[in-house]
């Protein structure tokens, strides 16, 4: 299940307002946002209202995931030339469903989080700025992640962006993946030691770095010649994972599995697949195009981007 | 001005006056707002404010989170510092979850402060039973009120005084609580399109008499003017006072009435024991004794909460029945 | 965040979930016909599209261990056990339903089973809730028991703009009280939106400012309610303390009766939205296609409720008014004589 949020919304509208005082330094006028019931963005975007143009992109609330999608969607249709997430995991999954390509700077808003990372807002809103902006091109700062591509017989499509595991289990139930015990099948696009969830079994057996163009495929659960891991599969969860096999595959390589079981997608249970239900899942290198915030920054000072050579009046 | 001196003319539903009376407590105060649960968007739940939000905007007609006692701390802040709040307590009942806000703030601010705090607050709330809305929908709480140095009080039965209380109420610089009824809701009344006030602390004598005074307020005004009506065929004159002002209570009208009849009757729908009741029977024993010919009957709600079941909330309610039996009981009569 | 509870539902757990959801959704339905025919008098603000949340807590519980519930608390006492004879008679006022037809809707209970009712003021269930817990916590203590009775206080969305939530919550956590509070979070207090009525967007952060674990569930689906209350309950149980678990759901139908005042404050696209999400066919569907249910099964669980329903509201229209001479029992509880 979901825990309660890390930041409140106070927090949240400092953040946004940081990203766009950001931007604005980097000459970005434009602005499209996905409004929030709370009117967060609003409401940042309300006092820079005369420096730039705020227009809000049209979205549905159902208080689900379906809200992210639609606006991603609605963010590509506007042409948008860098989008800064706000959230984890799960609200960049839902993103990349809607826009699976988009130029993205995810900034986390929790410590759980693989996918996004902690980054101030104000240089993740910079960065962003240059590369809409045109300033830094997107070829030279940012690169484009591996996501896991499922197709479930007879359903729509989905996505994972770290991983993707097939569960002994028969529930989305409250989410949270439950002990190790049940996991079966799983298929990485990163392997690391150092975070948390079922990347961490990789990451401790055979790490795998989101640049390199192969995945990593588990098959979990007791078996001859098999492993046992102690990995920390949840935040405060350190559990023995059994490893029949592990291996790498290629991109584009498919994993069949087969139902009953739940499928979970980068650490939360997701979809449920039927006895007898097939899916496939398949690594491609066409996910999110991230911006390296760092290295976006690197290349504005190599250009002098931000600097004056006219020093003020008075100097 | 009373209602029997208002020109026959334009009827109004006790709920469209009490819309009315806020209307033009808004429209002629810039410093008032009106604020409460659900009475923007929706107009309240009983609809008494439909249509305001729409004329005075979000900035003068709030809705709240439902938090009482922040609503009352509000008027008491906001009333303090200039402003002139009218808000809403949505059933009497809900004064429970307020009432340190009520009787240690609002009603005793200004004067612990020596006198240097003004509390121009207005407060709207809706009482009484016969809804079949059970115990904690269905209280008549004034007592709590009257009991209270600070507040004023007024309990409009009719139209033309529901207006009038709120107008009244909203110029008022003291804090004044104007409790309606929920069982009149569908009343109608000659209601004057300009505002007006109320004279405060002043009765209305409903109807002359002369064997007998009942003093009646609120919703049971109606039920003691029917009883009046049935004793009437009897051979008995009942003059039915409505104090309206419960605080300051208009004394008195009800003193020179009792004179007059030698009789008196006291009704309401709130609990007999320590109800208002209770304290002008007992004005009229220390300021009318010699007048008596019997001893001051009381007609009210039995100690209980109000009970759901409609036949037991039916005898619970006072009715005119019950007020035509307790004063043929004072007479020695039928 | 990996959960402390062994095992997924069993195919028991499914169908007791299915069934309690089945009984609150019928009883609704027929109770707020009967409103609108005028046969249930008063208001009743009715639990329909939010079974999932009482079904997927009160499977965990006992009759030792208490609820509080809410203005809209039907649901919760029919999947607390409540007996429709009993509830329906008492929505009509007769000396055979719960109350004694003294309470109707808004204070129906059942103390016996640990259903220490409904209320008709918001927030009032919380504070209650927590000198239940107390109570739980003292008498395990003298009893030498390490396993407590657990207290759950129901409340809305907008109920945690009450004082008394606040009060109730931090006492609950400084004395690590076994109280569990699920906040029913429809959307709407009434008919203002959650947005118009507090800043933040989820009321488990609330739990943060009181220092117990805030969780947020899927109040749509009755297995993770199951799931998140359980989890929240065995620690509760266990000596571990209070949890905030909010439970996202929708009200199908107004806030009072089917149809209310006709005021429109929500979309259809909104109302289509949720009631997509139903969370009654939604599990139905899931059983069959687990085999633990066929659709001939369910069909009968539905027929027999109904059958439930119709002998139980004849039960009550036939059944006995309250004696008015009976008005002042119960008032207070008869004192022992010295
Ligand atoms: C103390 C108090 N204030 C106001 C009310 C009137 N009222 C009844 S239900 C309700 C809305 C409650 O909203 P929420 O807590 O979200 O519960 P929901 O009705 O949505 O289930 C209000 C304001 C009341 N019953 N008690
Ligand atoms: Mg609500």
């Amino acid at each position: 299940m979901a825990r309660a949020s890390v930041f409140d919304n106070q927090e949240k509208r400092a953040i946004v307002r940081r990203t766009i005082v950001g931007a604005l330094a980097s000459g970005v006028r434009e602005f499209r946002y996905m409004p929030d019931t709370h009117g967060i963005t609003a409401a940042a975007a309300e006092e820079f209202a005369g420096e730039a143009n705020f227009v809000a992109v049209d979205s549905v609330r159902t208080a689900s995931a379906l809200d992210t999608i639609r606006a991603a969607e609605a963010l590509q249709a506007e042409g948008c030339g860098a989008v800064v997430t706000l959230g984890g995991d799960g609200t960049n999954r839902a993103f990349a469903l809607g826009w699976p390509d988009a130029p993205l700077v995810p900034v986390s808003t929790g410590t759980n989080n693989v996918f996004p990372t902690m980054v101030e807002a104000t240089v993740a809103g910079a960065a962003a700025g240059l590369v809409a902006t045109g300033q830094a091109p997107l070829e030279a700062v940012a690169g484009q992640v591996k996501a896991v591509h499922v197709e479930i017989e007879g359903e729509r499509d989905d996505v994972a962006l770290i991983d993707a595991v097939l569960a002994a289990d028969r529930f989305v139930g409250s989410r949270a993946i439950w002990g190790g015990d049940r996991l079966r099948e799983a298929v990485l696009t990163r392997a690391e030691p150092s975070a948390v969830g079922i990347t961490s079994i990789g990451g401790l057996l055979a790490p795998l770095t989101p640049d390199e163009d192969t995945a990593l495929r588990l098959s979990l659960g007791p078996g001859e010649g098999g492993v046992s891991v102690l990995a920390p599969i949840a935040p405060g969860l350190y559990e023995p994972i059994a490893v029949r096999s592990h291996g790498r595959i290629a991109l584009g390589e498919p994993v069949h599995v087969t139902g009953p079981g739940v499928l979970a997608f980068d650490g939360e249970r997701e979809r449920v697949l039927k006895a007898g239900q097939a899916a496939t899942l398949r690594v491609a290198r066409d996910g999110p195009r991230v911006i390296d915030v760092r290295a976006t920054l690197e290349y504005a000072a190599c250009k002098g981007l931000y600097r004056d050579d006219e020093p003020p009046d008075g100097s | 001005m009373t209602a029997a001196d208002a020109p026959a003319g334009r009827q109004l539903v006790y709920t469209l006056a009490i819309t009315e009376g806020v209307r033009q407590a808004l429209q002629e105060e810039p410093l008032a707002f009106m604020a409460g649960e659900d009475v923007a968007g929706a107009g309240s739940v009983f609809g008494i404010y439909r249509g305001l939000l729409a004329e005075f905007g979000p900035d003068r007609v709030i809705d709240t989170p439902i938090s009482e006692s922040g609503i009352i701390g509000l008027a008491v802040g906001a009333g303090a510092t200039g402003l002139k709040p009218i808000v809403d307590i949505m059933f009497m009942d809900f004064i429970g979850e307020c009432m340190d806000e009520i009787v240690n703030q609002l009603a005793k601010m200004r004067y612990m402060f020596g006198g240097k705090a003004t509390l121009p607050v207005t407060v709207l709330t809706m009482s009484g039973a016969g809804m079949n809305l059970a115990a904690q929908h269905s209280q008549s709480l004034e007592a709590w009120l009257c009991h209270t140095p600070g507040l004023k009080v007024v309990m409009p039965a009719t139209a033309y005084d529901v207006k009038g209380a709120i107008i009244t109420a909203a110029r008022e610089p003291n804090p004044v609580f104007v409790v309606m009824c929920k069982g009149l809701m569908a009343l109608p009344g000659d209601v004057p399109e300009e505002p007006y006030t109320l004279p405060i602390g002043k009765a209305n004598v409903i109807r002359e008499g002369d064997g007998l005074t009942i003093v009646a307020h609120g919703r049971m005004i109606h039920e003691a003017t029917k009883a009046a009506d049935i004793l009437a065929g009897e051979g008995v004159s009942a003059e039915v006072i409505d104090p309206l002002w419960l605080q300051p209570l208009d004394t008195d009208t009800i003193i020179n009435s009792v004179a007059k009849t030698h009789n008196a009757l006291v009704v309401h729908e709130a609990v007999r024991f320590g109800g208002v009741g209770a304290e002008i029977a007992a004005q009229i024993a220390e300021l009318a004794f010699d007048s008596l010919d019997a001893p001051v009957g009381r007609v009210a709600a039995p100690f209980s909460p109000v009970p759901f079941s409609p036949v037991l909330e039916q005898t619970y309610v006072p009715n005119a029945e019950r007020i035509a039996d307790e004063a043929r009981r004072i007479l020695g009569v039928g | 965040m990996a959960s402390s509870q062994a095992s997924e539902p069993s195919a028991e757990v499914l169908k007791d979930l299915h069934y309690r959801m089945v009984r609150i959704r019928h009883f609704e339905e027929e109770a707020g016909k009967l409103m609108e025919q005028g046969k249930s008098p008063g208001a009743l603000h009715l639990y329909i599209g939010e079974e999932a949340v009482a079904s997927g807590v009160m499977v965990h519980l006992t009759d030792n261990d208490q609820i509080t519930s809410t203005h809209r608390g039907h649901g919760h006492l029919v999947a607390k056990g409540g007996d429709f004879k009993k509830m329906y008679a008492e929505l009509f006022g007769r000396e055979t339903g719960y109350n004694k037809g003294r309470g109707g809707s808004m204070h129906i209970s059942n103390v016996d089973a640990g259903m220490l009712g409904a209320n008709g003021i918001v927030a009032a269930g919380p504070p209650i809730a927590v000198g239940a817990a107390f109570s739980n916590k003292y008498l395990a203590r003298i009893e030498g028991r390490d396993r407590m009775d657990v207290a759950v206080p129901f409340f809305g969305d907008g109920a945690t703009n009450e004082g008394a939530f606040h009060e109730a919550a931090n006492m609950a956590a400084i004395w690590k009280l076994p109280v569990v509070f699920i906040c029913e979070n429809n959307g709407y207090g009434e008919f203002t939106p959650q947005a118009e009525h507090q800043a933040i967007s989820d009321v488990a952060d609330r739990a943060a400012g009181y220092g117990m674990p805030g969780v947020i569930c899927d109040g749509m689906d009755a297995v993770a309610v199951w799931e998140a209350a359980g989890e929240a309950i065995e620690r509760a149980r266990t000596g571990g303390g209070p949890t905030l678990v909010e439970c996202k759901t929708y009200r199908f139908v107004d806030h009072v009766g089917l149809r209310g005042i006709g005021l429109h404050y929500r979309t259809d696209e909104e109302l289509e939205e949720w009631r997509a999400r139903d969370p009654i066919p939604q599990h139905e569907q899931r059983m069959i296609e687990m085999g633990v249910m066929t659709a001939e099964e369910i069909q009968a669980v539905h027929d027999a409720v109904m059958a439930d329903i119709t002998e139980s509201i004849e039960f009550a229209e036939n059944s006995p008014l309250p004696d008015p001479a009976d008005l002042l029992n119960d008032v207070y509880t008869p004192t022992a004589a010295s």
